[in-house]
């Protein structure tokens, strides 16, 4: 993982293939980053394993910045992809008013190995990827491409 | 919908052997529920737990970590948790963690190891 960078924007994209997403911070709300990950990921041609892959790998990426606010919010998530392939989502979370207490905030169920865990799999899933924290709004990306994962 | 709407959890105790069944996604919204259903069904103080995944569609960070908290805590009893996972991208996340090294994965509630 690459830390304390700021968000690429090496993509070069037409507004055609940018898909923003607003959701508040909160754990009922997850599914809808899934569901418009694989969306994103159906549109720049991602062979299957790597539809999923994207899925989860945008599950992480919120969880994480979750993990690291305030617990109220907003995500904010931009999708650009290009016509090679190259697939990039910056991700950011701005503290505000929001659902508190239940489901709001990821609990800790094991000590710190889901973070590890969460690592692992966007080492794993991702070409690069990458979070900091700039005033009070946590940023996070990932980026990758398509077949990356049968070269 | 809700991604934890289609989430299930049912214990089953009609053998020797319990079986947690698990539908649908684990996620940070229903993994609560899956920890407390799995601490639950350990503090009756079984010697083996079986955790079926068959039908898990997703399971990300945080659902693997109440497994991995949970097999800690077995372990340190002396005790087992085991896993069934037939689908293949549910297999390809426990390789792609190293979890599979950690976890027995049977490929069904009375078959053998996975290899």
């Amino acid at each position: 993982m690459t830390s304390a960078v700021s968000a690429p924007d090496r993509v070069g994209t037409s507004t055609a293939n940018r898909v923003e997403l607003s959701l508040a911070a909160d754990a009922q709300m997850l599914f809808l980053a899934r569901l418009t990950a694989a969306a994103v990921a159906a549109r720049a041609e991602f062979d299957y394993e790597q539809v999923e892959d994207l899925r989860l790998a945008i599950d992480e990426l919120c969880v994480r910045l979750m993990n690291r606010g305030p617990g109220t919010g907003r995500i904010s998530l931009l999708f650009q992809w290009d016509g090679e392939g190259a697939l990039e989502v910056s991700g950011t979370l701005t503290p505000g008013d929001g659902p508190s207490g239940h489901g709001s905030r990821p609990r800790p169920t094991a000590g710190g190995a889901s973070d590890e865990l969460s690592e692992r799999i966007l080492d794993a899933l991702v070409d690069d990827h990458g979070e900091d924290a700039v005033g009070g709004t946590q940023r996070a990306w990932l980026r990758m491409r398509r077949g990356a994962h049968l070269a | 919908m809700t991604s934890d709407a289609e989430f299930e959890v049912t214990a089953s105790e009609q053998t020797a052997l319990p079986v947690l069944r698990v539908r649908g996604e684990i996620d940070v919204a229903s993994a609560p529920e899956f920890h407390a259903r799995l601490s639950d069904l350990a503090g009756r103080g079984p010697e083996v737990i079986m955790v079926d995944l068959s039908e898990v569609s997703f399971i990300d960070s945080t659902g693997l970590g109440v497994l991995v908290g949970a097999e800690k805590e077995l372990r340190q009893d002396g005790r087992e948790l085991r896993l069934v996972v037939t689908r293949p991208q549910i297999m390809r996340l426990f390789q792609l963690t190293g979890l599979d090294e950690v976890f027995t994965v049977l490929s069904g509630t009375d078959a053998s190891v996975r290899t």
